[in-house]
């Protein structure tokens, strides 16, 4: 039987998905807290990714920015193992090591509506937990729309 | 607490890899005359066919049917991808290696570039347009590769922006974005500069978008005109489309293979895809143009100046998007396409008159062309939930990939798919974003075969055919060496002589060919680029070899020092 969405998060606790080697050997992908970005004056997005303690999870495992454009991260690994980041931006994706108990950042830049994921890429963090996505909302420019009468979406 | 240890701003991934990070400045002076002129320097493959006319011929000969048997890789360049990409099921390298006097320019997919020196194969610089992971890639995810010109490097990306990059660096100079994802638009096709223009085409007929081609000036970005294939209602075409309702809104016809280009007519020939819903033609009654069709533009002004369509109201996914390939015939200026319906079409160019249709592929029973086009239908997938066996398949006799022509032999090679498929109408509502077939389709994995064969586009005889057990789902390249290289599905690459279709050599790649080759000089060496990189739409041309392996490598052949 399916567990209702408003129900999931005490049932991956119940059943032990929200932890390292509980009901899994590492950490359900995508299974930890969602946060919205901040956006400045300038309009650029500003957001802090954690990896807590014991949790191989980033903190949020969803990030969701209100459009695309210029998103300056601070990135902060409190975990007592070390870890790293490779982001997604247009030109290059964007690394940055994260050992045990420190603090750097990152600017990203991110043209348009979907999601991105980005990942530890050392071992098997990827796989264990630390992986997790920025979901871009919004619309593409007027300009790029097709002529055409507004269509049904689902 | 301790202080946290400083770990510093995050850098670029590509500062992490050996990469030189810029190219010499070679691409400055590609301009237009230059393309224009593109065979008169062999030693270069300046342009996504090689020259204008499609002919995706060399006049290079260092490497010929006497010494080819020799014929040993130089180098081998690899861009396996960290992390997780769109589609990496899907992901085929479909790329064209463009070289610019020792520098070679070649795309990747997932939005990556990369520059090359083409005599050793180090990286010099790469680019990487991040990718949304849930972009809608019908087919898999892409690119057939890039132009250059005026020191730039332009491309579109799986989300259907085009860019234009530094040359030297790979720094982006401007992004435009070109279609909306949102309603399943995107972009796969390697962009054509003419005059001060690029010139890009969209992708997402499988989607319900309305197609479009574009043009974008080279140095500021601006964009110059827009045309749509599929009209409005009132416009020219619009009385083949349903006079109420906006299907014609979501017809289709997206052009999303580079055009070919004839500078003296000044016109573009673009093919055009498949209308929407791709199976279900009941709600779309009519022609349904300018879907499936080769359309003759005035570079311009975008305007249309003349159409063929091959398949009118088409009910089997037959995009007419493979290359119009321009040759002169007895003081004629002709075309020769190879339609996914099995049939190849000769046209006058002027005024898109047929000279000769014949067909190219043994298995064809959807219906029946005579040598003046005229076309008899006899099967159609159009009763609900009833299934429908036809050939060819969706995948068609030929799909993208492209011929080569050779101005020594006359004679047009085609690489061949010989698969059937099985469509049963299944009607869906249309909402924007969601696939829209109108159908469940299942392609024939038992009972496929290919060829490589060489026709003569002035009888439609055909002079000689390479066999081969699974459909040929590659670009074949000719040289004036009388060769021709063609990859295959199971990772071998092959030359052929390219009068009496003798395979004279062989390398197994170690992964399928579904890419264009090039050639090139560089130092005094020919050189032949060949991407592999098996994947793409495997199930609509070859499911027969949805398994096969996938791989990540740009291989450069050579004779020995």
């Amino acid at each position: 039987m399916a567990v209702p969405t408003d129900e999931r998060a005490a049932f991956l606790r119940e059943v032990g998905l929200d932890r390292q080697n509980g009901a899994v050997l590492g950490r359900l992908l995508a299974s930890g807290n969602v946060a919205k970005a901040e956006e400045g004056p300038d309009g650029r997005m500003h957001a802090t990714i954690r990896i807590r303690p014991d949790e191989l999870v980033f903190d949020p495992s969803v990030l969701v920015i209100p459009h695309g454009g210029d998103l300056d991260l601070e990135l902060i690994n409190d975990d007592l193992n070390t870890h790293c980041m490779l982001l997604p931006s247009n030109g290059d994706s964007q690394f940055i090591w994260l050992v045990n108990h420190s603090r750097g950042t990152a600017s990203l830049n991110l043209d348009g509506p979907g999601y991105y994921w980005y990942g530890s890429p050392t071992g098997n963090d990827e796989g264990r937990g630390l992986t997790a996505a920025i979901v871009v909302l919004g619309e593409v420019p007027p300009e790029a729309r097709l002529d055409r009468p507004a269509q049904p979406r689902p | 607490m301790a202080e946290y240890v400083d770990a510093g701003q995050a850098v670029n991934w590509a500062s992490l890899s050996g990469v030189a990070g810029s190219a010499p400045p070679v691409a400055r002076t590609v301009d237009y005359e230059r393309i224009l002129r593109a065979r008169s320097e062999p030693q270069n493959w300046l342009t996504y066919f090689g020259a204008y006319d499609g002919q995706r011929y060399s006049p290079l000969e260092q490497i010929n049917t006497d010494n080819v048997r020799r014929l040993t890789p130089a180098w081998v360049f690899q861009c396996g991808p960290a992390g997780l990409q769109a589609g990496g099921s899907t992901y085929a390298w479909e790329s064209a290696p463009i070289v610019v006097d020792g520098v070679m320019y070649v795309t990747g997919w997932d939005g990556w570039v990369f520059a090359l020196d083409a005599q050793t194969g180090r990286e010099l610089w790469r680019y990487h347009h991040a990718t949304p992971y849930d972009t809608s890639l019908c087919c898999g995810n892409v690119n057939r590769g890039v132009a250059v010109a005026h020191g730039k490097v332009y491309m579109v990306s799986p989300n259907a922006h085009v860019l234009a990059l530094d040359a030297e660096t790979g720094q982006c100079v401007w992004d435009r974005t070109n279609g909306d994802v949102r309603a399943g638009e995107s972009a796969t096709l390697a962009p054509l500069v003419v005059k001060n223009m690029v010139i890009v085409g969209s992708a997402g007929g499988e989607f319900g978008v309305r197609g479009h081609l574009d043009a974008y000036d080279l140095e500021t970005g601006d964009h110059v005109w827009r045309t749509y294939t599929v009209p409005k209602p009132g416009e020219p075409g619009s009385e083949t489309w349903p006079a109420d309702g906006e299907q014609w809104a979501r017809g289709g016809g997206n052009p999303w293979i580079t055009p070919t280009y004839d500078p003296d007519l000044n016109l573009l020939y673009t093919g055009t895809g498949n209308p929407a819903p791709d199976f279900d033609g009941e709600v779309r009654p009519g022609d349904n143009l300018y879907t499936d069709s080769c359309i003759a533009v005035n570079p311009d002004n975008g305007q249309l100046v003349w159409h063929y369509q091959h398949n009118p109201h088409d009910l089997w996914d037959y995009d007419s998007i493979s290359e119009n390939t321009l040759f002169d015939a007895d003081g004629r200026k002709l075309l020769a396409h190879f339609n996914k319906n099995g049939y190849a079409y000769v046209l006058d160019r002027t005024n898109g008159a047929v000279e000769r249709v014949f067909p190219f592929v043994d298995r064809i029973d959807w219906g029946e062309v005579d040598a003046k086009g005229q076309i008899q239908v006899y099967k159609y997938p159009d009763k609900e939930g009833e299934p429908v066996h036809f050939y060819p398949g969706p995948g068609g006799g030929k799909e993208w990939t492209h011929n080569a022509y050779s101005p020594r032999t006359g004679l047009v090679y085609v690489p061949v798919q010989d698969v059937g498929a099985t469509a049963t109408r299944r009607r869906r509502e249309f909402k924007e974003g969601i696939p829209y077939w109108g159908a469940g389709v299942q392609v024939d994995a038992e009972g496929m075969a290919g060829a490589v064969s060489a026709f003569d586009p002035l009888t439609g005889r055909e002079v000689w055919r390479w066999r081969n057990e699974v459909p040929m789902c590659a670009s074949v390249l000719a040289t004036a060496g009388d060769l021709v290289f063609a990859g295959e599905p199971t990772g071998e690459f092959n030359a052929l002589n390219a009068r009496t279709g003798e395979l004279l050599w062989q390398f197994q790649c170690g992964s399928g060919h579904h890419s264009s080759p090039t050639t090139y000089n560089v130092g005094g060496r020919q050189y032949v680029a060949v991407p592999s990189g098996w994947g793409g739409w495997i199930e609509g041309f070859a499911p027969g070899m949805l398994a096969g392996t996938h791989g990540a490598a740009l291989f450069a052949f050579a004779l020995p020092d």
